[in-house]
């Protein structure tokens, strides 16, 4: 049968949203609509508090799945539209239900709905006692028992003002706010684990997160830019349109090395790349920094460290995974597909330019003693001339 | 672009590419079958087995098995003989497909002996061969020609000491930096129990290479199927990568004495250029790692291993690649461990020394010109970066 089927996209802090809520959901409809711009045959319905996408049957996996990719859906249930009539909907539990039943076996199952048109002349308990007994009355001699609190099996039905549709499934979403509601920010990104989770973390916040890569490639060769690459592209998928600044970070990192004290030289790299970082995000007009730090995780993220690093900016530095434990960012790693890059073997930083004991509690004043000693600005001015801006849309990979 | 890392791999030569393509669209047939088709495409490979038999003058008493590569080549003779307790030894210095593989019989508890104590110049030295018979093994494992090193053990010197002073020792050659690139003597296949060989390393495919293993050894086979190959290594033949593989065996061998006396001006001329910028450069302390011998027993002219600490190699690298100049710093299949090669470990060298090293390897597409650029930009690069990585005055 190729039968029409109807997503029912649900999301939460939307609702919230007070006066601005239709401007969130506009952003949602058009993020999942060009999510699925390459899939034909979908329409897309908003009624109050909820998304409707009618689609071909056999499109109606792939849809799920990239809906459970898209921040700001809290979850999806494929189902089919219907005549708000306990008939209409009954028939759908039985021609459901019928085929799950073995002989000799009971199944227990219950109907629960959800009244979102309150017009609708029959309440949610009255509306699950006809359909159920309907069904229940068809199908009572194959074994099917009805079970309020303990069903294998919930049939569910959404009374809506324009349509009522019947489903019995639900899978969930990545819940938070639309890529793109909250505006756009720039995060810092190696070729690490952490980075990468913590621009995700900012994708389900509603901002579109661009990356600034630092890169060191007459000292590392190319294969740490390969790898944030595919860390972007991958990144990408989940937000679209972004962009990735890539940072010839060489001269820096040699002045560095060669004209101040060892044990401050990765706080010193830290505050350069915070300062381009910072020039970046204001000439694009990006709101915020993220970066990928969690507290005393190594010895540049320290309370003085991380101290020391953001006195060099003044725009606001998020830092999602502050307060997470390595393993947490790891599992998060793992779920979000990132992990498997960022373990390939590439070192994001060459064994010349880490200091044998680098300082855990680097003080500022001696920072910017240090400073006086390599002409930063000029350096920096330098850097970004010769910066290099990746649409990641249109990356191959 | 100047490429000098041809024991990592090698361009395909033009010529086998046009067999190869051409073996492609004609000889799909599977040379297991009995239609006319298949006939013919067995014959296709029953006539590249002739031409590499004839060309490294193989005796009809040893077998040639087709692999996908020197790794699979080694590991096929060392699984396939040693399982599961038979002795064996090994200098250490040898390619990971080698040593892993030797290191892997540990889970039998058939411990591999190492002979790393006498080794000299990367080489057996053959005051090791009555350990052999003392230790009671009976298949030692070498490299004809070291990976990293250019180093060579020569079968024409040990299998004479091997049957005089430890009879019951066989010997295994992994050959794959050797072919093309001396001359091999058909001497060795009298008492050789096997040899590898690959493809890409002389110019040929990548993803083909063989083994060739006396008659008479009865190996475990290590891919079990539809028993082609002896029943030593089951599997649909690859007819168009077998036939460039020939071709490529076939050219390489007879150009061997061409590319010696080209490779030999190439090491000379590096050598030299790199020795007179130690001169010039203060602060370049450049020491080779390859023997300087210009016997053929001794060292390969292919490959020349050189280090130059303070500056690590893999930085170096990179400053070349810049330039489009590309180099090796040992086993590729190795080169991405953090750990130092254990090559030049092996052969005495500190850790930071070993990661303050280069190879270069010779094609023969590579040019007197070639070594020059390179030579220039070496020193340009070092230059540039001895003052990042000397402590002294970067620490000051």
């Amino acid at each position: 049968m190729n039968e029409r089927r109807t997503i029912l996209v649900r999301y939460d802090e939307i609702g919230l949203k007070g006066k601005n809520r239709d401007q969130f959901i506009n952003r949602l409809v058009k993020n999942i609509q060009m999510q699925m711009k390459d899939l034909e045959g979908l329409q897309f319905k908003v009624p109050h508090g909820r998304i409707f996408i009618h689609c071909p049957e056999e499109l109606s996996v792939e849809c799920t799945s990239r809906l459970q990719k898209i921040p700001g859906v809290a979850s999806a249930s494929v189902g089919v539209t219907r005549e708000p009539k306990f008939d209409a909907l009954a028939a759908v539990g039985v021609e459901w239900i019928e085929p799950l039943l073995q002989p000799g076996k009971t199944l227990k199952f219950c109907v629960r709905t959800n009244r979102a048109d309150k017009t609708y002349p029959h309440k949610s308990p009255d509306i699950d006692r006809e359909v159920g007994s309907r069904i229940l009355r068809q199908l009572h001699s194959q074994g099917l028992e009805v079970s309020i609190k303990d069903a294998d099996y919930i049939l569910e039905i959404e009374i809506g003002q324009d349509e009522t549709v019947v489903f019995n499934n639900r899978a969930s979403g990545l819940r938070g706010l639309p890529v793109g509601s909250s505006g756009d920010i720039l995060g810092l990104i190696s070729g690490g684990i952490d980075s990468p989770v913590a621009l995700y973390r900012m994708m389900k916040r509603g901002c579109r997160a661009h990356g600034i890569f630092f890169d060191n490639r007459p000292f590392m060769g190319r294969g740490g830019y390969d790898k944030v690459v595919k860390l972007s592209k991958l990144l990408n998928g989940y937000q679209k349109k972004s962009k990735l600044y890539v940072v010839p970070f060489e001269d820096i990192q040699v002045a560095i090395r060669d004209h101040c004290r060892p044990a401050h030289r990765v706080v010193l790299y830290r505050r350069m790349m915070y300062r381009i970082a910072q020039s970046v995000a204001r000439q694009k007009g990006y709101l915020a920094l993220a970066t990928g730090e969690s507290v005393g995780q190594v010895a540049s993220q320290t309370l003085e460290n991380l101290n020391a690093v953001s006195q060099v900016v003044n725009l606001s530095v998020f830092r999602p995974l502050i307060g997470m434990n390595k393993q947490e960012i790891i599992n998060e790693a793992k779920e979000l597909g990132t992990y498997d890059i960022s373990i390939e073997p590439h070192p994001d930083c060459c064994s010349v330019f880490m200091p044998p004991r680098p300082a855990t509690r680097a003080k500022i004043a001696d920072l910017e003693v240090d400073e006086t000693k390599y002409p930063w600005e000029a350096l920096m001015r330098d850097a970004m001339t010769k910066m290099e801006t990746v649409n990641v849309d249109t990356l191959t990979v | 672009m100047i490429y000098l890392d041809n024991a990592a791999t090698s361009p395909v030569d033009p010529e086998v590419i046009e067999v190869v393509q051409e073996s492609m669209r004609k000889d799909f047939a599977n040379s297991g079958t009995v239609y006319a088709l298949g006939l013919d495409a067995k014959q296709r490979i029953e006539d590249a087995e002739n031409r590499i038999r004839e060309s490294l003058s193989i005796p009809p008493d040893y077998k040639i098995i087709f692999t996908s590569g020197g790794s699979e080549s080694n590991n096929l003779f060392i699984k396939g003989y040693g399982f599961p307790d038979r002795k064996m030894a090994f200098l250490g210095l040898e390619h990971p497909s080698v040593v892993q593989t030797l290191e892997s019989f540990r889970e039998f508890g058939n411990e591999p002996v190492s002979l790393l104590a006498l080794q000299e110049d990367g080489r057996l030295d053959l005051s090791a061969v009555p350990r052999l018979k003392k230790e009671k093994v009976r298949l030692l494992c070498l490299s004809h020609v070291n990976n990293e090193l250019g180093s060579v053990n020569d079968p024409v010197q040990i299998l004479p000491a091997l049957a005089e002073q430890s009879p019951q020792t066989r010997l295994f050659l992994d050959g794959v930096q050797a072919v093309g690139k001396l001359k091999l003597s058909p001497e060795m296949w009298q008492g050789l129990a096997g040899y590898s060989v690959s493809g890409h390393k002389i110019n040929g495919p990548k993803g083909i290479g063989l083994l060739v293993v006396e008659g008479k050894l009865d190996l475990k086979p290590q891919i079990h199927g539809g028993q082609q190959q002896h029943r030593l290594r089951s599997g649909t033949l690859p007819v168009p990568l077998i036939v460039g593989l020939a071709l490529a065996i076939q050219r390489a061998v007879e150009k061997t004495d061409e590319t010696i006396k080209n490779n030999r001006k190439l090491f000379h001329h590096l050598v030299k250029g790199l020795q007179s910028l130690a001169g010039k450069i203060p602060g370049l302390d450049l020491k080779f790692n390859s023997s300087l011998s210009e016997d053929l027993t001794h060292q390969s002219p292919s490959i020349v291993n050189f280090r130059f600490a303070p500056v690590e190699g893999e930085v170096m690298l990179h400053h070349l690649e810049e330039k489009g100049i590309y180099v090796g710093l040992g086993s590729a299949c190795s080169a991405h461990s953090k750990e130092p090669s254990k090559i030049l470990t092996g052969i005495g060298l500190t850790p930071e020394e070993a990661r303050c090293s280069l190879r270069i390897s010779f094609g023969p597409q590579n040019t007197l010109a070639d070594v020059e650029a390179f030579i220039e930009a070496f020193g340009v690069a070092y230059r540039q970066l001895y003052s990042t990585f000397n402590r002294k005055t970067a620490h000051k």
